[in-house]
């Protein structure tokens, strides 16, 4: 279709035409640019591993301490309090050590607790850096972090940034997917804004507690015209802008609507399509679970499966972060894990199985993790809980050319800090980046006098967890 | 903080190294050493602007007005001529939309029959600009460029006290301003310091609605948090009013234009001694459960009040942890034609916007007259309209925009005034013609050898729809949110959210409210094409002018009803072509279906999405 466009606008520069039309979402994006004479793309030439992303998002911050890095001397320290800055007074017992055991597994003898058995079996997949930080111990800016480097919510998020960069797989359906079972997510929008990028490259938010297409997606089918009258409407649409055209040719923005209104009519049929998890076996469906979250991971494999650039799923419930267990953590952890559990090792299963999993990289992460000491915000100890912890916890890698089976970094001995290999969060977006084929330091768009980029002025690509 | 301050100031500052190497040529022009040790105010936009000769012309009997002069003269130069005189009809529909935000109604279509065609305009022309219709559209323009919103981009829990619920005082009072024609001087320093400039009984308080709707980030009270709000003002108000990115200079001096950091910190002190509060307050209430509330005063406004004035240590790197010599508050010396001033009553906003608005000052006006330019013209003059300075863009005609500004100050900065000078040129009433050899030698038709055919924003596109359901109803007040059904107000009364932006306008390329906007992107994107095929209010709509259609029909014939759309719709009438389009898709009776489906057609229609 655009070969179509340029052929019909030689007088325009294919450059122009691009930065004013937004083909198909963005499906070209700053990459594709490089084949113009007059643009110096600032994306150096780098292999891609990657092509896609989905984004699995545990809201509220999980534990790494109770997941995938096991921390035995807790036993010993147990009730003792912790020291130093880090340690918040007054709020819990010291010490807690994690009540879930930790065993060796796949080839690799990689550490997984027992709150996730389906992740576990899938060991020699997953790449575990267990030495994350972030700079502010708070959910907003914490999650403002992850998802744009900023603490403030004044800056675009990766998945913008990554369309920005690459444009999107396929035309006729949205380049970034944003999945939520419910509105309710703290910071919200903000997560997934374009901000100053353009707005094409902004993200498709879809609301998953109701399946059904036309409720995931507004616009997507025609409330009251069925197939056959809106074909005999476009008809008319047609001849009415073809006698518009005529007395005003080889306008580009004219054709640019014409052929956009085409693409939008082809787009009820195939966002249907991708949008339908109706459409998958019972097997396939039995894999995932059940759950909110289920439905999305699956959601958002044939989403990527057709093209969808990034797709983030959220992990809310009836909480907007139920990851962020500050009593009774002992008894919430498990069945969150349960959950994210089958649900995250079902879609990894899955996208292995289709061959995907190469170039898709799964990101498994909170905005932070959970202190290894307790806080107690009821007498009872019992309900003991876990407060946010910033200077070190656990992100999950798999697929797109990250190496299997591989722990990387290390905290201390009790999980207060970082005793090997530290990885802030924008180290973890310009490795994200670097797979994608992007560099984070070339990735920059001007805004209000100077170049922005995803990582600001830091950034180091991570290097020793590529396969 | 950082260990690598090279590699900081590199990236901080607004060329990595491949855009400086691709730019060197660019750059000479300016001299390279201006990063090191700004010059004084040598750069175009940094001196007074000045009356200018209009240039000598092979032929004069194009020209209408003083602006054509500068155009035609330019066309000359390029080997380019001006295009034919748009129609009456079409040029209504344009006035109407740039003017009003809406098409022609039939009697202001019927003032053009005068025997004198310019006079007909001008009494069309006077009419519009006199409408209450007139300071709506201008507020649409304004808004984005105050980044105006009613909430936060943030919310903790349920906590709505930094929210901003009485916003519409503020769009209310830029709407008004605008209809009365408030000199441009005086717009800007009651948006400032009306408590200030006219005491605390002022009738303008809702003006300081331009900083009381700021933002509020986490963590309000830690100075580094503080910091960025602080640049958030100062970004708003340098870049919005003067085309100048002093927020550039909050890490280090600024590395292209002449503004040292203490030029930053001097203006984010005047920010750091104001507080944004509610007047009333908010106060607190206990429900029937005990539960406490807050309650929002219905006339309460958002506005700013002075604190204890301090003046600021300039943060070395912009690093909080390192605060440097203390720089007195006051403006940049460089737009001042002198020495930094010093301000000593209060925060000093009120000096603030006295040297913003003086006729000294060489960017406010022009960076005015460029974004009124820009607007009327459909292209401005310099394509960066929020930075002047040497990594914007260079004007397509420094002389007129001179010119341009330095009358539009003698005309005691009005903006019934500019608007007026831009329609009646013959540059702006020129047609849309495509013509190869023209467009060969100038495709972007920067020198304006023809009009720019403009695409309807969010506001006029939604405005549109009603108004061709006969369903816009003109009412000012609290704001709606733009998807409830019962909203049939004109757009820009719409709720604005920094939280979540609605849909709509963010499909239709309205600013995120939380930065601001230099102008308006253009997208043509799918979504927007679902919107148009499949939406509720555009079925809604459509279906309301269909159930007019079929109601019209009893006593007159499809082709003079269809006629009558087009007119109200596209200030014309259908040609053959379009007249047999509408009878074989209608027929004779036409029914419910199919009446909306066509008033849905040509509401979705190109026609309908562009003006020329």
């Amino acid at each position: 279709m655009l070969t179509n466009i340029f052929r019909t606008s030689g007088r325009l520069s294919r450059r122009r035409l691009l930065q004013e039309t937004g083909f198909g979402m963005g499906m070209l994006g700053l990459a594709g640019l490089r084949l113009s004479p007059v643009n110096t793309s600032p994306i150096a030439s780098m292999h891609a591993r990657a092509k896609r992303v989905i984004l699995l998002f545990m809201n509220g911050g999980p534990s790494q301490v109770d997941t995938f890095d096991p921390k035995p001397a807790l036993v010993k320290h147990r009730g003792k309090p912790p020291s130093g800055k880090l340690y918040k007074k007054h709020k819990g017992d010291g010490f807690l050590p994690s009540p879930f055991t930790f065993s060796q597994h796949g080839q690799s003898g990689m550490w997984i607790s027992e709150s996730l058995p389906e992740m576990a079996k899938l060991a020699d997949d997953l790449c575990v850096i267990r030495s994350m930080h972030t700079d502010v111990p708070n959910h907003e800016p914490a999650l403002l972090q992850m998802h744009t480097g900023n603490v403030q919510p004044i800056r675009p998020s990766f998945g913008s940034w990554l369309l920005y960069g690459l444009g999107n797989e396929n035309n006729n359906l949205p380049g970034y997917v944003v999945l939520r079972p419910s509105r309710n997510i703290v910071v919200g929008p903000a997560l997934w804004s374009s901000s100053f990028l353009p707005a094409r490259y902004q993200a498709t938010s879809v609301v998953t507690n109701d399946l059904r297409v036309d409720h995931l997606l507004q616009d997507i089918k025609n409330p009251r015209w069925n197939s056959k009258q809106q074909k005999k409407q476009l008809d008319l649409i047609r001849a009415i802008n073809a006698q518009h055209s005529q007395q005003r040719p080889a306008d580009s923005h004219l054709e640019s609507e014409i052929a956009s209104m085409e693409t939008a009519f082809k787009m009820q049929t195939e966002a249907s399509e991708a949008f339908d998890v109706s459409k998958e076996t019972a097997t396939t469906r039995a894999l995932y679970g059940k759950s909110d979250f289920a439905n999305s991971c699956l959601l958002a494999r044939r989403l990527v499966e057709r093209g969808v650039r990034v797709v983030s799923v959220y992990y809310v419930n009836k909480s907007n972060q139920p990851w962020d267990t500050h009593a009774e953590h002992n008894r919430k952890h498990p069945t969150l894990c349960a959950d994210s559990d089958r649900a995250t090792a079902a879609l990894l299963k899955d996208l292995k199985s289709r061959g995907l999993l190469d170039d898709t990289l799964v990101i498994w992460t909170g905005e932070f993790g959970r202190t290894p000491y307790s806080e107690n915000r009821n007498t009872n100890s019992d309900k003991l809980g876990r407060d946010h912890h910033s200077t070190a916890f656990t992100t999950v890698l798999a697929g797109g050319g990250i190496t299997g089976g591989l722990t990387y970094g290390q905290s201390d001995e009790l999980c207060m800090g970082i005793d090997e290999n530290p990885v802030h969060v924008h180290d973890l977006h310009a490795t994200m980046l670097h797979l994608m084929g992007l560099d984070h330091e070339a990735l920059t768009f001007r805004y209000s006098g100077r170049d922005f980029r995803l990582t600001d002025v830091k950034g180091n690509v991570i290097t020793e967890l590529f396969s | 903080m950082l260990k690598t301050p090279l590699k900081q100031s590199l990236l901080r500052c607004p060329f990595t190294l491949w855009t400086l190497v691709a730019s060197l040529s660019f750059l000479n022009a300016v001299s390279l050493n201006g990063s090191e040790e700004p010059e004084n105010g040598d750069f175009w936009s940094f001196k007074r602007p000045e009356a200018q000769r209009p240039p000598a012309l092979k032929d004069e009997t194009w020209i209408q007005t003083r602006i054509d002069r500068f155009i035609l003269a330019r066309l000359e130069k390029q080997g380019l001529q001006p295009s034919r005189k748009a129609s009456p009809a079409e040029l209504a529909r344009r006035i109407g939309f740039d003017v009003t935000g809406l098409p022609p109604s039939m009697d202001q279509l019927e003032l053009l029959r005068f025997k004198d065609q310019q006079s007909g305009l001008r009494r069309y022309l006077e009419r519009l600009l006199n409408s209450p219709r007139f300071g709506e559209r201008m507020a649409s323009l304004w808004l984005p460029i105050v980044r105006y919103a009613e909430d936060q981009a943030h919310q903790v829990g349920s906590d709505l006290k930094h929210f901003y619920p009485n916003a519409h005082f503020y769009r209310q009072w830029v709407i008004d301003a605008f209809n009365r024609d408030l000199p441009y001087t005086d717009f800007i320093k009651l948006q400032l310091a009306s408590d200030l400039v006219e005491g605390p009984d002022s009738p303008n308080l809702a003006a300081l609605g331009f900083m009381g709707l700021g933002h509020k980030y986490y963590n309000r009270g830690r100075l580094d948090v503080m910091a960025d709000e602080w640049e958030d003002r100062v970004d708003t108000v340098t870049r919005g009013l003067m085309g100048i990115t002093l927020a550039c200079a909050r890490c280090h001096d600024h590395k292209y234009d002449p503004f040292p950091a203490e030029d930053y910190y001097a203006m984010a002190g005047i920010f750091s001694s104001i507080e944004l509060v509610n007047s009333p307050p908010l106060r607190q209430e206990k429900d029937a459960k005990g539960k406490s509330r807050l309650i929002f005063p219905q006339e309460a406004l958002h506005i700013i009040k002075d604190k204890e004035p301090k003046n600021l240590p300039v943060y070395v790197r912009g690093d909080v942890g390192r605060p440097g010599d203390i720089v007195h508050r006051g403006f940049p010396g460089i737009l001042n034609g002198g020495p930094q001033s010093a301000f000593e009553n209060g925060s000093g906003r009120r000096e603030l916007a006295e040297l913003i608005v003086s006729d000294e000052n060489p960017l406010t006006a022009r960076v005015y007259v460029n974004r009124i330019w820009g607007a009327i013209m459909g292209h401005p003059l310099v394509t960066t309209p929020s930075n002047f300075g040497r990594l914007g863009a260079p004007p397509s005609h420094p002389e007129l925009l001179d010119d341009l500004t330095v009358r539009f100050i003698k005309n005691g900065w009005s903006t019934k005034w500019l608007i007026k000078e831009l329609i009646l040129s013959a540059t702006y009433q020129q047609a849309i013609e495509s013509n190869v050899n023209k467009e060969t030698i100038d495709p972007a038709n920067q020198w304006l050898w023809k009009a720019h055919r403009k695409r309807q924003s969010a506001e006029s596109y939604r405005d549109l729809i009603l108004y061709a359901a006969d369903r816009l109803v003109h009412a000012n007040g609290p704001s709606m949110e733009l998807d409830d059904p019962k909203n049939n107000r004109r757009t820009v009364f719409g709720r604005i959210s920094r939280l979540e932006l609605n849909t709509y306008l963010t499909t239709f390329d309205y600013p995120d409210a939380n930065v601001h906007a230099a102008k308006r992107q253009l997208s043509i994107t799918p979504l927007q094409n679902l919107f148009r095929l499949n939406n509720q209010f555009i079925l809604k709509q459509s279906k309301a002018m269909g159930v007019n259609l079929i109601k019209r029909t009893r006593t007159k014939s499809v082709e003079e009803v269809v006629s009558g759309i087009y007119l109200k719709l596209f200030s014309r009438l259908p040609n053959e072509t379009e007249v047999s389009l509408a009878l074989n898709y209608l027929g004779e009776f036409p029914s419910e279906d199919g009446a909306t489906q066509y008033c849905q057609g040509l509401l979705v229609s190109n026609e309908a999405i562009y003006f020329d």
